[in-house]
């Protein structure tokens, strides 16, 4: 217990990084939840016993389109695949996990390549920039904010980083091992190896944190009409004028 | 670690227990920290070249009941820690169980085999020269695999089930209980759990530092074989670079019923050309039927090596292997 990095030998005898040490898992598992227990606490104190919840009823106006939710549930079950396959062989469980794991990385890199192209040139990209006018928002309750919040553009520009650099490198070592598509060279040099693999195991403790976080606010009371909207697409005005400021963001009525 | 010194014994504490229920305990008390020692043929060489440093060692020599070979109603009980040269020589093994008596006649030399247990040859680790040299390779917890670069010597590597590692399973004896269906009775102090032989052993995809499926905790201590495989048809070849001390280039493992000329049923197994013995599935079931003669064998020999991926240096046993499977098939 107490490392961060774990070392090895290379073929010459010199000391190279080998990849992250596993006993971080505990630590990320613990402090998460830990932090999303206390949130829960501090929430639940919080609570006014008759919450005025914005009601689910009367008009709906379209918060995610059809391809969208698509793209959000098959990245969700691919990054769900990808942490499972990877993790549970640590814990000790034994299968042939790598195939698996391999093949959710790839349907993980193609939609999250289909979202990037998406985002830029179909959906607007304006409504998820993270200004330095956001950052007032959970600090002044007056101010509300477009389409999405400053927690929600925080998550996804943090999951952003975090799945790039897990996609980036996971295709790096995807090209140490024999696959339909190629034979692998085993050609990088080691101390580039363990690098690759240090980064792949940071990037994927920072994407289970990520990942329980997002659940964690994703089943909250006060956000469940967001998930809802994930699956059937539609929030309510009211939900929307509870949450959001209709002149930063003005949504077309749900079909 | 890179062993570059040979100094004096490591400290290790040693135990031997008498019985059974003990060295299951100190099995478990231990863990991972408890390397079993039978014959020591595979333990020494890790320790001579200080790749492996256990902190504690369980001699298990003195433990009779997993010594011997008895008859039971389904056929025969032998005794995991039975040396090889007894297996050999046993009148009831040579009778009806003549295949295993003929792999076990091919391990390394007779020295070795006069202290040599089943059950060391059978969990013995991988004998890839990378590994055992002490390389933090994929098989020793690191990330790469030596005997798979483009400058990698490796001919005698693995055909078959690489996945990142590319070794293969070293042991005479379990292609033969594959091809016997022998069943092995795994005891530890939750109690014994029974595998079939051809579930015994474990490939990279699965379990990449470990050649079984035993667990810390676990020691194999019998192996059955059924009266369902007695007196078959058997035939055993090992080809490897010298005849006597070395490890199989390729082996075959083959027992068949055969009845007025035509085989009934047939049970196939190679040695040294994956991380565990081959079972030969598709040639099994294209024999069934067919008469035991040479143009069978050169009907059916190919199906044997469909879906091998050679490595640099081990193209050549691919007809080697096709070529065992032939002469187990002709007889």
């Amino acid at each position: 217990m107490g490392e961060i990095v774990r070392y090895k030998r290379d073929v010459w005898g010199q000391e190279v990084i080998l990849g992250v040490s596993w006993d971080l898992l505990w630590v990320v598992a613990v402090a998460v939840l830990v932090l999303l227990a206390a949130h829960a606490i501090i929430m639940a104190a919080l609570a006014n016993k008759k919450m005025d919840m914005p009601s689910a009823e009367g008009r709906r106006v379209s918060r995610h389109e059809a391809i969208d939710r698509a793209f959000h549930w098959i990245m969700a079950l691919a990054i769900f695949a990808l942490i499972i396959t990877g993790v549970t062989p640590i814990l000790g469980l034994r299968f042939a996990w790598l195939n698996l794991h391999w093949i959710s990385g790839l349907i993980l890199t193609f939609v999250v390549v289909f979202h990037i192209i998406r985002s830029l040139f179909w959906q607007d990209f304006k409504s998820m920039i993270l200004g330095p006018k956001d950052f007032g928002e959970p600090f002044d309750s007056s101010l509300k904010p477009g389409k999405y919040s400053f927690e929600q553009k925080g998550m996804h520009w943090a999951v952003t980083i975090v799945a790039l650099t897990v996609i980036a490198t996971g295709v790096l070592l995807f090209m140490q091992i024999d696959t339909p598509f190629w034979d692998r060279t085993n050609s990088m040099p080691e101390s580039t190896l363990g690098l690759v693999f240090l980064l792949h195991g940071l990037s994927t403790l920072a994407l289970i944190a990520l990942a329980a976080t997002h659940i964690y606010f994703a089943l909250r009371p006060e956000k469940l009409f967001y998930t809802r909207s994930m699956f059937q697409g539609w929030i309510s005005e009211d939900e929307m004028k509870a949450n959001h400021d209709p002149s930063k963001w003005a949504p077309k009525e749900a079909e | 670690m890179v062993a570059t010194t040979h100094d004096v014994m490591p400290d290790i504490e040693l135990y031997q227990p008498t019985d059974e229920a003990n060295a299951l305990s100190l099995a478990s008390t231990l863990g991972e920290d408890g390397w079993l020692l039978a014959g020591g043929q595979d333990t020494y060489g890790w320790l001579k070249d200080r790749n492996k440093s256990p902190a504690a060692m369980i001699e298990l020599t003195k433990i009779d009941a997993w010594k011997g070979v008895r008859e039971t109603a389904n056929g025969i009980e032998i005794g995991a820690l039975t040396t090889l040269t007894e297996i050999i020589n046993d009148p009831l093994i040579k009778s009806r169980y003549g295949l295993l008596s003929m792999a076990a006649s091919r391990v390394a030399s007779p020295q070795i085999r006069n202290v040599g247990t089943l059950a060391g040859n059978l969990a013995q680790d991988a004998r890839c020269w990378y590994y055992r040299r002490g390389l933090d390779c994929y098989r020793a917890g690191g990330n790469l695999c030596y005997a798979d670069a483009p400058e990698s010597l490796n001919r005698e590597h693995a055909l078959f089930g690489q996945s990142r590692c590319v070794a293969v399973s070293p042991s005479d004896t379990a292609p033969a209980l594959v091809a016997l269906d022998a069943t092995l009775v795994i005891s530890s102090e939750r109690g014994q759990r029974r595998v079939a032989a051809e579930d015994f052993f474990v490939g990279p995809a699965v379990d990449i530092e470990h050649m079984t499926i035993l667990r810390p905790g676990e020691i194999l201590t019998s192996v059955l074989l059924p009266n369902s495989w007695a007196n078959a048809e058997f035939y055993f070849e090992k080809v490897a670079d010298r005849n006597v001390w070395d490890f199989a280039l390729v082996s075959v493992a083959a027992a068949m019923k055969v009845s007025d000329g035509t085989i009934q049923d047939a049970r196939l197994a190679c040695g040294a050309v994956e991380a565990k013995p081959r079972r030969l599935t598709a040639v099994e079931s294209a024999l069934r039927g067919k008469p035991r003669n040479e143009a069978t064998a050169n009907q059916v020999a190919s199906i044997a090596t469909q879906g091998a991926r050679p490595l640099n240096y081990n193209h050549f046993k691919v007809p080697l292997m096709e070529n065992l499977v032939k002469r187990a098939i002709r007889g």
